[in-house]
């Protein structure tokens, strides 16, 4: 039987849990596990997955933009990783043009205009709606309309305005709300 | 008969006062045999009693009191109104009657025989007659219309779906002028002019399109001609055709007709502010910005610019961008981001901003470049920046211009002069108001040595010859405007773009009043086309630099992202790129840079 580690929140020390026959799981880093497993004293040697938030940061950062954010109403581990900004860079990366290998540089700006998963909830998701799969945004242009909505929030806030609206345009098909 | 005829013109003038008014529909029907007298001249009798009688009317053996004209008129045109909606059901029960012999009464007194026909008749209102199937507007070529629900006013109105043309947008041809009639048309005429006299009339709205196109031009003419009674009537005419239409011609008819109306009642400029009831500089901003917002035009101007200002930097280290016309600085954010990620890592940015004064003192213009430093520091962009209010860029000088700081580094010889770049989005145009303003401008500009100049300009002649030939221009210009606003929110799938699409239409509005209303140092939307910009930068010792095709997939990527995006058009033209709607051009980005000097001045002399 499966048992859980004692609490989600708990940073992980150890990897793998380990099973041994009629034994409860074990908690236990990875070298003991497998020696362990080579003296033959356990049957299986598996990781879970909310114990090892960069394995799943790995995973959930393959995934298009809709299923990423709906994989963060999972449960609190996996809404935390979803919100990963590494994650959302991956996404990003493969929704431009030149893939990620053309952002690498850009990283510092992101950050400082709203971060990527406000980039791809702004601009690379409902482009790459609008556009489907006949084209890819460049880099450039998205940074650019990016600024534009970085802009926009810091004129807005000094004058009340509900929401900047030049990336509006973008809005028609509704799309996916990651906030 | 001939009679007829010349009556029929006669009632016309009567009313309007102008005789290219397109009246189609039903003809003159002979009424009752006293009406075929023709042009026998009979004398005319003692003199009436009242006032004096209509002179050419008498010489046709009409005897009709000058002050009754109108009204008999009036009478006439309800009088025709029941006999053509009758003939077109044919239905010639009506006819019959009038043309019968029982009853005859003599036309020579013209009101009272009108009077008699109209209660002899004393029928329910005509029966509406099914809309013909019009013959393909292809010489009027408007916007298909979307069949409208009637709206509840005295006029109803209809069309039938299976007789609207609906031709594919990207084939459509422009609006021509023309002054013949449409043929083949036998539905109701001139409902509008009857006013409220008729209780029901059917008007087919595609017909009200093509007559409202012409009331316009007529106005427009009748103002040319100073003939303001007859553009007055045209202007009433115009509203009234306008209710019939929907979407864009509505709206842009009635900002014609508005501008119209404003330049016949209120011909003296009043103090020099424009031509709009609500002049606040910040309410101009507020507009601006929803135009920003709602449509790809200034995008398109930014994007475009940028990527030339960008080309244009690569490799200085010390930039200097100087912008006429600041307002909320939108385009800049793009820019600096686009420094900060160039490969070899972005330059020291400067920045100097031109704007209007304000009325209320703020120093928005201070504020807007202290939101861009805000911007720049986090994208870690070394930034300064200047603002100047300037009533007019004539009043700039080039020592405002060029770099005066000189703590901006210390050793003020060891460090790269600025490059500069001057950008100029929709401002330009301004000074043809005022003579010479553009020289100097342009001469000031030469004087910072700019390493690239902006410009971006609508694509249009409205500051050309006559006032008809501009105002023809304009509703050309702005009924393709008004239709790509139209276009982006049908393609978004709203019924309309909402306030957005509203308050752009606005800020359309003001620049259609400003065109049509406005004259002199007060007509400042003097738009003029590309190859009109060429010849003056030109004059003024700039030569083209091309727009590269970076800036073209930019643009294409950028549009393509518009709903309606379909219907925006980018295009290169002789290193510069135009932004359209289908066929029509409407705005266009060109770069310039200072031309090359002469080699010897005075070989130079020599040759002249």
């Amino acid at each position: 039987m499966l048992s859980h580690s004692p609490t989600e929140h708990r940073v992980p020390s150890s990897i793998y849990t380990v099973v041994q026959p009629q034994q409860p799981t074990m908690a236990m880093d990875l070298s003991s596990a497998y020696e362990q497993q080579q003296e033959g004293r356990v049957e299986e040697v598996f990781a879970v997955i909310n114990d090892n938030g960069d394995l799943l940061a790995e995973v959930l950062g393959r995934l298009d933009g809709r299923s990423l954010a709906a994989a963060g109403c999972v449960c609190r581990v996996w809404a935390g990783v979803s919100r990963r900004e590494s994650v959302w860079e991956a996404v990003c990366g493969r929704h431009v043009e030149g893939g990620a290998a053309a952002g690498a540089g850009a990283r510092p700006v992101v950050a400082a205009l709203g971060g990527y998963r406000r980039l791809y909830r702004l601009c690379l998701g409902p482009a790459a709606d609008r556009l489907g799969a006949a084209a890819r945004l460049s880099l450039s242009l998205s940074l650019s309309l990016f600024s534009i909505d970085c802009y926009e929030r810091r004129l807005g806030r000094e004058r009340g305005h509900p929401r900047p609206a030049s990336l509006l345009f973008l809005d028609h098909y509704n799309p996916v709300d990651v906030s | 008969g001939r009679s007829d005829r010349y009556f029929k013109k006669k009632k016309e003038k009567m009313k309007r006062g102008h005789q290219d008014i397109l009246h189609g529909g039903g003809g003159w029907y002979a009424v009752a045999p006293e009406m075929e007298r023709g042009k026998r001249k009979t004398t005319m009798g003692a003199a009436e009693e009242g006032g004096d009688v209509d002179e050419l009317l008498a010489a046709l053996g009409y005897k009709v009191r000058s002050s009754e004209m109108a009204d008999v008129a009036h009478k006439l045109e309800q009088l025709e109104m029941a006999m053509v909606s009758s003939a077109a059901t044919n239905d010639d029960a009506l006819l019959s009657h009038l043309a019968s012999d029982t009853v005859h009464y003599n036309p020579s007194d013209l009101i009272t025989w009108v009077d008699n026909i109209l209660s002899e008749l004393n029928a329910p209102p005509p029966p509406l007659p099914t809309p013909q199937s019009l013959p393909s507007a292809d010489a009027y070529d408007l916007e298909p219309l979307p069949a409208l629900p009637a709206p509840a006013t005295p006029l109803v109105l209809g069309s039938d779906p299976q007789s609207e043309v609906a031709p594919s947008p990207r084939d459509r041809k422009r609006m021509k002028v023309c002054s013949s009639p449409p043929s083949s048309s036998t539905t109701t005429d001139a409902a509008t002019s009857a006013a409220a006299a008729l209780p029901v009339v059917v008007v087919d709205s595609q017909e009200a399109g093509i007559r409202l196109v012409h009331a316009l031009l007529a106005g427009a003419e009748a103002v040319q001609q100073d003939n303001l009674k007859a553009a007055d009537a045209l202007v009433k005419q115009i509203s009234l055709l306008a209710t019939s239409q929907g979407g864009a011609m509505r709206k842009v008819a009635g900002y014609f007709a508005e501008a119209l109306a404003r330049r016949i009642y209120r011909p003296q400029p009043r103090g020099g502010v424009g031509c709009c009831s609500f002049d606040s500089v910040a309410f101009d901003d507020m507009l601006h910005m929803h135009f920003y917002e709602s449509c790809p035009f200034l995008k398109f101007a930014h994007f475009t610019a940028n990527q030339a200002i960008l080309e244009a930097f690569a490799g200085c280290r010390r930039v200097h961008v100087v912008d006429f016309g600041m307002r909320q600085g939108m385009q800049w954010p793009a820019l600096l981001q686009a420094l900060a990620l160039r490969p070899g890592g972005p330059p020291s940015f400067r920045l100097t901003g031109i704007g209007p004064p304000q009325p209320d003192n703020s120093d928005a213009l201070q504020e807007v470049g202290w939101k861009l430093a805000q911007l720049a520091e986090s994208i870690r962009v070394d930034f300064r920046y200047r603002g100047f209010v300037a009533a007019s860029l004539a009043d700039l000088e080039p020592y405002m211009l060029l770099d005066q700081d000189a703590d901006g580094g210390g050793g003020g010889k060891d460090e790269e002069p600025e490059v500069v770049a001057v950008n100029s989005v929709f401002e330009l145009h301004r000074l043809l108001a005022r003579p010479g303003a553009l020289e100097k401008v342009l001469g000031t500009v030469r004087a910072v040595r700019p390493r690239i100049v902006t410009v971006v300009e609508q694509e249009a002649n409205h500051n050309g010859g006559t006032f008809q030939e501009r105002f023809t221009e304009a509703l050309h210009y702005y009924s393709t405007m008004f239709d790509s606003l139209e276009g982006g929110a049908a393609a978004a799938g709203a019924d309309d773009g909402g306030p957005d699409q509203a308050l752009s239409e606005m800020y359309l509005g003001r620049q259609i009043c400003n065109v049509v209303a406005c004259e002199g140092a007060e007509r400042t939307e003097r738009h003029e086309t590309l190859a009109q910009w060429r010849g003056r930068m030109d004059r003024a010792g700039f030569e083209p630099v091309p727009i590269g095709s970076n800036a073209f997939k930019q643009a294409s990527m950028l549009l393509a992202l518009f709903a309606g995006g379909d219907g925006y058009r980018v295009e290169e033209k002789d290193g510069c790129l135009t932004l359209g709607w289908h066929t029509r051009p409407l705005i266009a980005t060109s770069a310039w840079r200072v031309a090359a000097p002469a080699e010897d001045p005075l070989s130079a002399l020599a040759a002249r």
